[in-house]
């Protein structure tokens, strides 16, 4: 019976933390991770699990020698808080590195990097 | 204990629905799992509740042991915490008479001493304290205290060159700790039963080199940093894993002798927004380990993402420096 007891309580206690909110963790990105495109794309389009603080999550996109290919600051989607967006350069046929870095709206850090390939 | 087990499931499977990300020891973009045959190398905010195993042990003869633990963690600051656990023996010899009771409670103290983010590489250092006479000496709690320093570390190998591929989605954990009984021995006296004559019973306390580690796969990790396959949603929150944890008596070994005892784990965990599902088997590496494959399963809540502005987080102190790829 006190095991019975001491189990129930945790639907309770999760139940609490469904209005909490959780690590920003990427859950797709358009080109999507490892993918290979055949036209460059304009921008890069990153979708999240959380709504993100828009001040304090950057994304930087690279060439294979190192070198910028973004167009700057990202922006938070207005209609939707857990995606960011950010122009691209004309990108030429080759391998592009992404590095993201984001904080949820519970102020937890979370960030990733991966590539995607536009064709020839 | 098929009631407890269907309200464990019923308590994990209600928060399906809200899952979609992951939390808790996060190192750059790697997440590693809270591990339930050995510790995982961060400090965190975390209960696991409960942790249920049933194997038999390496008694001779053999015992149904059926273990129901619970572990809470808490950070002192963000590098600094302390866990505290307990755990209820059910043992069932073939012979009888069947035994149950608390272990003794046990106390890690640890410091997450590096965190470096670019190489998803984290070590730390740790008191692991086993409170002696705290426990049921009919389930095989000891009466000394035992203090175990260890060393834990944890890589994810997502700085391997693209090239690696899907490889880059392994990481692996290790710990080693060298435990040390706050007595050299243990004297028992008793009366034999056919001479009726006072008998004393020495059994010295080795010191123990306690090693383990897993192996696992973050399929979370493949999809965010690797390649998105567009697989099932269920399956990009699995981590398959394999454990081991071993004992090696190294000194003090006259009556327990010097081999190694240990268990294999290989096992799966589903990794959601605030609690983690894992279910393992226990598989003895020699028969002084134990005599048949058991099984164990574990729910983990990560409470700094439940409560992240209370309960979840640290009593003091600021955010860890690390080193990231963005320089931040």
């Amino acid at each position: 019976m006190r095991k019975t007891k001491m189990i129930a309580w945790l639907p309770m206690l999760l139940l609490a933390g469904a209005v909490a909110h959780a690590h920003a963790m990427l859950d797709h990105a358009n080109p999507s991770v490892g993918s290979t495109v055949t036209s460059a794309p304009r921008s890069l389009s990153l979708s999240f699990t959380q709504n993100l603080e828009p001040a304090f999550s950057t994304v930087q996109v690279q060439d294979a020698g190192g070198a910028r290919v973004d167009q700057g600051k990202a922006q938070v989607d207005r209609a939707n808080r857990s995606v960011l967006h950010i122009g691209l350069k004309p990108l030429r046929p080759g391998i592009y590195k992404v590095h993201w870095r984001v904080l949820s709206v519970d102020t937890h850090t979370t960030e990733g990097s991966f590539s995607f390939q536009v064709a020839q | 204990m098929s009631c407890l087990l269907r309200l464990v499931a019923l308590a994990a499977f209600s928060f399906m629905s809200v899952s979609g990300a992951l939390a808790h020891c996060f190192v750059g973009a790697r997440f590693m799992p809270a591990t339930l045959n050995v510790d995982d190398p961060c400090v965190a905010d975390e209960l696991s509740l409960p942790t249920v195993a049933m194997f038999k042990n390496g008694d001779d003869p053999s015992a149904r042991e059926t273990d129901i633990s619970a572990e809470y963690s808490k950070r002192i600051t963000e590098a600094f915490g302390v866990s505290f656990g307990a755990t209820w023996t059910r043992l069932r010899p073939p012979d009888g008479p069947n035994a149950s009771g608390f272990q003794n409670v046990e106390t890690m103290f640890k410091y997450q001493f590096l965190t470096d983010a670019a190489h998803e590489l984290v070590m730390s250092i740790g008191l692991g304290v086993e409170w002696g006479a705290t426990g049921a000496v009919s389930v095989g709690a000891d009466r000394f205290t035992t203090f175990t320093p260890t060393f834990f570390i944890g890589k994810g190998f997502g700085d391997l060159p693209d090239s690696a591929g899907w490889l880059r989605a392994f990481a692996v954990t290790g710990q080693i700790g060298y435990a040390i009984p706050s007595s050299r021995s243990t004297t028992t006296f008793g009366t034999d039963p056919d001479t009726g004559e006072q008998t004393i019973d020495v059994e010295f306390n080795p010191q123990v080199v306690a090693w383990g580690g897993s192996l696992q796969y973050s399929m979370p990790y493949l999809k965010s940093n690797v390649v998105d396959l567009g697989l099932p949603d269920f399956i990009n929150h699995l981590i398959p894993i394999v454990e081991f944890s071993l004992q090696t008596p190294v000194a003090n070994t006259l009556t327990s002798g010097t081999v190694t005892t240990g268990t294999i784990n290989p096992g799966v965990i589903w990794v959601g927004d605030y609690f983690q599902v894992a279910l393992e088997a226990i598989i003895p590496v020699n028969h002084a380990s134990g005599s048949a494959v058991g099984v164990m399963a574990q729910l983990h809540l990560y409470l700094d993402d439940i409560f992240p502005t209370s309960i979840g987080k640290p009593l003091f102190g600021g955010p860890v420096t690390t080193r990231t790829a963005l320089g931040g």
